[in-house]
């Protein structure tokens, strides 16, 4: 048998070395054994199973029996309740029937991911540009308020209103993100700490627009806008009547990937983006102006944010009001860590916008059925990222032999460049 | 390093653009004074007058009454104003070295309170015909207290050159131990501890995750602080609500310091607090003495503006690092307790925000203790109005009172007012050879 | 204090940046060690100040191996540095970076301000370095800067002084009071340890002269020996290089530059009063020791670093303060100094860095959209003709050894319809064969009729290349020559002592 482990060891090496994904993937592991390892020391029911210990060793293997139902229970139900539910898929695929109910759990995380993958993807172009853009969330919120200001104010057919609440959300994001951009092209203002600001600057300013201006629906004294028209809303896929919520919106969505990819393999500008990304010197000497890369990357980065947020409110809640994009909603601020954990790359966003967003429902569902908060889903999150932006930890953690790092491509940098 | 020279400036002389800028902010200044003296003041009809009280209205031990103070409104502003305007143009003719931004404080404040006497004019558009100025300063207080744990907090750290951008998650961490605590050992003083180490430990974090494996200081922190955020929150359904007497949202006592608490205005605001009041302010002596005037704070200084420097006599960085990072979470660990020792039971989210006005403060304060204090004033001040507009009656959105504390981060950064410098090494990653 | 160095050698990865050098300092002397940049000077100092450790050999203090952990450790010893880049804290008053590290203390442990004040007056005193130890360090020119440093060391009683440098930074005034302190302190009994590369300070004030090159002690000379023995000993080269150059006729000026102007990042006028004249079908060497002008006159020159006054013409168009863009468009070539800095983005292929300057030109790409076959085929082409060595030409740049990190400039340069081409240190680091292969590219332009500009410290390169030489020295052209001019007379005109009348 050594000859056999000697060649596994061998695979193992060179499937450790070849790819920063190995990396990211186990930083996945770590941040799932992290979660778990917060259900056991929080969960009563577990707690009080390892208390048996104290009295007999028997209580050892009820103790581990409980902890492991607990645990699995919560990952099983987090999976079948955004991705796909066992028995519930089974039975539609023999029946034929109940394809609604089983599709449900793909078409709620598709629905989540939706926005989370444009606003992602604007945050990763801005990183591959070297600029970090922590204010997607503010220029999210404003390109809802523009969208919504469209889509609730005037009224046309939805050839038009509804390409045109687009654009609008757009445009807020991008006079949103022409702020800091502007403010660090000619001040050289950190982008951080102006975006950071901005953030709850456009927060106070949307409960400012629902209370004190046209937008607020009429009649009401909450911070609450009217319905989206018809016209203006993105369309459940299959129809109001399937209940599966996955808009149109998630070929936007698509089509935005698609854009990126192209942007940044295939457009001039975006080898102008790279190249400042990585390195300014060389584009400075290469010709490339940096100034008008800092305002472009910004108008672009906050755009798509805008498009995230007019995406949100036109496909599922059809309005804003005072909690939209705040709080455990703000998926600007989920997008900063999708873009670290994709690697900025189009692709890899895509696929990490999924696993999120199947995080976040999923967690709901166990929420739903176990009691255990789904806000675990968020704290896995977070500790998925902390080890993607501490690559040479997990590395030490593992024991992988990585020639590459596969570390975040941001230099790390003070308040004064 | 990620400096990048611009070719096109031309070395000019740091005193001369300090000048112009000093200009700038004078002639802010003075337009604020003119806005003043003329909307509020003679804007406002002749024959209003304003009420001003200052006796809290729940309060056990009030101080010595003084009754209340009615005023002509237009005369008042249009002092206030005047006043206003002779600060600015103080600094446009002599531009002083120092205390520049202290005096904008100051305006600021001044036009707080001219906005106040405005709003209670009477007749006038409030139902309100009076402005209670103590209940005001000691509502303020109790913000500012907080946002000057975190800047503080943010002072220990960034002077050392790690950029602590997780003083909301320290709050939380602190606030939410620290309720846990107090309902269960009914002492403020373990919760404060409690929550010094919870900041200590996330400082700890920080500080492993930037120093040994020179993670990106900003996101490592966003990070934390979104962790916090909802760790908080899971645990708070998870144990909090099944258990309630883990948070039964105890609210600290007041001490009332004999005599002092009994001077009229500021008598309550600065002599009948929480032991937590106490501590700040205790806390802001020792850093500020200690940064500036000992040993340690050279130090200190020196590893945040220049490791190699301070490398290159035998100080060491890193070790010098880890215990400012860990000190300065502490302290913002302090300030979550000090903040749900006024709020009461933990709540997930209630500190909504407080940590980046706290960081907002800091660098408004230009990283130094003093400024802190007098950023966080200003902030506690307009956050504190900005929530209980409603309450005085003053007919502007609360919501633009609340952009304030944003807005000048963003204006100051910017260059716009005055430029700030931060420590020269904060957020660089630092490597021995 | 007697400092000896016995073998010492320091290894950065497969390069040897340190190879057994031996050394030895005398109280009371002024030891010189001559060497070109890169040739290992800072590496050994930071060996001996405990900043690094050396893989081999040892350090002796009057007779005692010694072994230092950290530059604290050295500092106690009597060791003190003045750093090329100064360790003081700029926004710190005099006193505070005087004192740092070695704190006067009062009760509570506050900075004993007095005490500080006190003994930085004693020692400014007996040394004569006056200064104000209220001063903030920001606020002082380089000068004064420079002498907080000594003053530190000697706070910190320093009986060896490492000077790195020194002069680089200072102007002809400032270098002059600098050498009246060091005799002072050689006068006390200090030994000094003097790192430099310019000749003339280094015969105007050492007593002893170790020449080092590429990592090795080549020789220990006298003070009383000329600068062009020191220069051809300094920048000497083992390699024999030979161009094969065939004559070419020379046309009208392509490049012109006029009393030309340009700070350095400093604000010191590094390039002060250029004219010079390029001709098609000419290479025009430019000589000099480094650091008197010729890297910011290239950076000028591509448009990275703002001209001060004067004119830049390239074919008569006027591109001075052009913007990089506008001067590439102009069909300049350039090949920069630092290639890994300004020349190539390493994280990305050798097909986008060939086309990094030209990527929205036709084929490579149409309406905004990039055409990745036409990059990659005309990268092939590139690959091929230039002899790159890589596996292929989507593997990022970062992995090619530096010599075919080079050839990627150099390929992507001078593939393009220039009209001129400047080259800095374009041979620097790179093997033998690699050299031979850019010397000939070059060649092969001159030949077809492009004014050539090659910026180059190494005098071989420069005599084999040149159709002319100038020699730059302190931001000005001290003389052009012919190749036929004797390795002496450049020499001497590196070291700016005589002026010969323009070839």
């Amino acid at each position: 048998m050594p000859r056999a482990f000697t060649q596994f060891a061998n695979a193992w090496v060179r499937l450790t070395s070849k790819s920063p994904i190995v990396v990211t993937f186990f930083a996945i592991v770590l941040g799932l054994l992290i979660g778990a390892l917060i259900i056991i020391t929080t969960t009563p029911a577990v707690l009080v199973s390892w208390r048996g210990l104290f009295h007999s060793w028997g209580g050892l293997g009820h103790a581990l029996k409980v902890t492991f139902d607990n645990v699995g229970s919560a990952y099983r139900d987090m999976f079948s309740g955004s991705v796909v539910n066992p028995p519930e898929f089974w039975h539609a695929l023999t029946t034929g029937k109940n394809w609604n109910q089983a599709l449900t759990p793909i078409s709620e995380t598709l629905t989540y991911a939706t926005p989370l993958i444009i606003a992602s993807i604007g945050v990763g172009l801005a990183f591959q540009t070297g600029i970090f853009n922590i204010g997607a969330n503010g220029q999210a919120i404003l390109g809802g308020i523009a969208g919504a200001s469209v889509a609730t104010l005037i009224h046309l057919p939805m050839i038009l209103h509804l390409p045109l609440t687009m654009l609008a959300g757009i445009a807020g994001g991008m006079i949103a993100g022409s702020i800091p951009g502007l403010l660090k092209a000619f001040t050289g203002a950190h982008e951080v700490i102006v975006t950071l600001m901005l953030n709850y600057v456009v927060a106070l300013f949307l409960i400012f627009s629902l209370l004190s201006t046209a937008l607020q629906r009429p009649n009401q004294s909450n911070d609450i806008s009217r319905n989206f028209d018809p016209s203006a809303q993105l369309a459940p896929l299959f129809g109001t009547a399937s209940g599966l919520r996955v808009s149109w919106g998630i070929f936007i969505a698509l089509a935005v990937v698609v854009f990126a990819w192209w942007f940044l393999d295939r457009s001039s500008l975006g080898f102008d983006f790279r190249v400042t990304g990585a390195n300014p010197n060389a584009a400075r000497a290469s010709g490339i102006n940096a100034k008008a890369v800092i305002v472009m990357v910004f108008l672009l980065s906050g755009g798509l944010a805008g498009l995230a947020g007019v995406v949100q409110a036109s496909s599922t809640t059809h309005l804003i009001d005072g909690g939209f994009l705040i709080g455990n909603a703000g998926i600007g601020f989920t997008a900063i860590t999708v873009a670290l954990l994709g690697r900025n790359r189009p692709m890899g966003i895509l696929w990490a916008s999924l696993l999120f967003a199947a995080l976040g429902v999923g967690g709901r569902a166990m929420q739903a059925s176990t009691g255990i908060p789904l806000d675990l889903a968020t704290v896995i999150q977070s500790a998925i990222v902390l080890f993607v932006a501490t690559p040479v930890l997990v590395k030490e953690i593992f024991r992988l032999h990585t020639a590459q790092t596969g570390a975040v491509q941001l230099a790390t940098k003070g308040w004064s460049s | 390093m990620s400096v990048t020279e611009s070719p096109t400036t031309v070395a000019i002389s740091p005193r001369a653009a300090a000048n112009t800028r000093t200009r700038v902010i004078g002639l802010l200044m003075a337009v604020i004074g003119l806005i003043t003296t003329f909307i509020f003041g003679m804007g406002s009809v002749g024959s209003a007058k304003s009420s001003l009280t200052f006796t809290p209205v729940n309060l056990q031990s009030a101080p010595w009454h003084l009754g209340a103070l009615t005023l002509s409104t237009r005369l008042c502003d249009v002092i206030i104003g005047l006043l206003m305007i002779a600060l600015g143009v103080e600094v446009v003719v002599r531009h002083p070295a120092k205390g520049v931004m202290a005096r904008f404080g100051l305006v600021a404040v001044l036009f707080f309170l001219a906005l106040l006497v405005w709003a209670a004019r009477s007749p006038g558009p409030s139902q309100v015909p009076f402005i209670n100025l103590t209940s005001i300063l000691i509502g303020s207080s109790t913000l500012a207290m907080v946002l000057i744990f975190g800047s503080l907090s943010g002072v220990m750290c960034e002077r050392a050159g790690v950029v602590n951008i997780a003083i909301e998650g320290q709050f939380i961490g602190g606030a939410f131990l620290g309720s846990m605590i107090v309902s269960t050992t009914h002492s403020f003083i373990y919760a404060a501890l409690a929550g010094a180490v919870m900041g200590g430990l996330l400082g700890l974090i920080l500080a492993f995750l930037a120093l040994r494996y020179l993670s990106d200081q900003i996101i490592v922190g966003v990070v934390l602080v979104t962790m916090l955020g909802s760790l908080s929150s899971y645990l708070n359904l998870q144990v909090l609500t099944p258990y309630p007497q883990y948070n039964t949202g105890h609210t600290a006592p007041n001490l009332a310091i004999p005599l002092l608490s009994k001077i009229p205005i500021l008598g309550p605001v600065f002599f009948n607090q929480t032991g937590f009041f106490y501590v700040m302010l205790v806390l802001v002596v020792v850093i500020s003495f200690g940064l500036f005037k000992t040993r340690w704070g050279l130090r200190v200084r020196a590893v945040g503006e220049h490791p190699e420097a301070a490398s290159s006599v035998g100080i060491n960085v890193i070790r010098t690092r880890y215990t400012s990072v860990i000190m300065g979470g502490a302290i913002a660990g302090i300030g979550g307790v000090a903040f749900m020792a006024a709020q009461g039971q933990f709540q997930p989210g209630y500190t909504s925000g407080l940590g980046y006005i706290a960081l907002a403060a800091l660098i408004f304060g230009r990283w130094r203790p003093s400024g802190a204090v007098v950023a966080s004033v200003l902030f506690g001040i307009s956050v504190y109005l900005a929530d209980n507009l409603q309450t005085y009656q003053i007919p502007v959105p609360t919501e633009v009172l609340g952009m304030f504390p944003y807005l000048i981060t963003i204006a100051v950064v910017s260059g716009l007012i005055g430029r700030v410098r931060p420590p020269a090494a904060d957020g660089q990653p630092y490597q021995r050879d | 204090m007697q400092l000896e160095l016995r073998g010492i050698t320091k290894r950065f990865g497969s390069f040897t940046a340190n190879d057994r050098i031996d050394l030895v300092v005398e109280p009371g002397q002024i030891h010189c060690l001559l060497g070109e940049n890169g040739a290992g000077k800072s590496t050994l100092m930071n060996v001996l100040f405990g900043l690094l450790h050396p893989d081999e050999g040892e350090i002796i203090l009057d007779g005692e191996v010694t072994n230092f952990a950290d530059s604290g450790a050295a500092v106690r010893r009597g060791i003190g540095m003045v750093h090329q880049h100064f360790m003081l804290v700029p926004v710190f008053t005099v006193a505070e970076n005087v004192i740092l590290g070695f704190e006067p203390t009062k009760s509570l442990g506050r900075l004993d301000y007095e005490k500080a004040a006190v003994d930085i007056r004693r020692v400014s005193k007996a040394f004569d370095l006056e200064v104000d130890p209220d001063a903030i360090i920001e606020e002082l020119p380089v000068g004064l800067q420079q002498r907080v440093e000594i003053l530190k060391a000697l706070n910190h009683d320093a009986e060896l002084l490492i000077l790195d440098e020194p002069t680089a930074v200072l102007t002809p005034q400032e270098i002059e009071a600098l050498m009246a302190i060091m005799r002072s302190l050689a006068a006390a009994g200090k030994s000094i340890l003097f790192i430099t590369h310019k000749l003339k300070e280094v015969r105007a004030i050492a007593d002893v002269i170790t020449v080092i090159r590429q990592g090795r002690v080549v020789a220990t000379a006298k003070p009383t020996d000329s600068e062009e023995q020191l220069a051809s000993l300094m920048v000497g080269r083992d390699v024999n290089l030979t161009v094969e150059k065939p004559a070419s006729t020379t046309g009208g000026n392509i490049l012109e530059i006029r009393d030309l102007v340009v700070r350095d990042d400093r604000g010191i006028a590094a390039v002060n009063g250029v004219t010079l004249d390029v001709r098609a079908g000419e290479i025009l060497a430019l000589a000099g020791v480094q650091g008197n002008g010729q890297t910011e006159l290239v950076e000028a020159l591509a448009g990275i670093r703002s001209v001060e006054s004067g004119t830049i013409t390239i074919n008569g168009r006027d591109i001075t303060n052009c913007s990089p863009r506008q001067i590439l468009d102009a069909g300049l070539g350039h090949v920069p100094e630092d290639r890994q800095r300004n020349g190539l983005v390493l994280s990305m292929s050798v097909a986008d860095n060939l086309v990094l300057n030209t990527p929205r030109r036709h084929p490579f790409a149409s309406r905004g959209s990039r055409n990745l076959a036409a990059v990659n085929s005309y990268a092939e082409t590139l690959v091929q003709n230039f002899d790159i060595r890589t596996g292929s030409t989507q593997a990022v740049v970062g992995s090619l050894s530096g010599g075919n990190q080079q050839k990627v400039i150099v390929a992507r340069e001078l593939s393009r319809t220039l009209s001129f081409f400047v080259a800095s240190q374009p041979t620097r680091g790179l093997d033998v064969g690699s050299i031979e292969y850019v010397h000939q590219q070059i060649v092969k332009q001159r030949g077809e009729g492009l004014g050539i500009l090659i910026v180059s410290s190494e005098l071989d390169e420069v005599m084999a290349l040149g159709d002319r030489i100038a020699v730059m020295h302190q931001g000005r052209i001290s003389g052009i020559v012919t190749p036929s001019a004797s390795r002496e007379t450049i020499g001497l005109l590196m070291a700016g002592v005589v002026e010969v009348a323009s070839a």
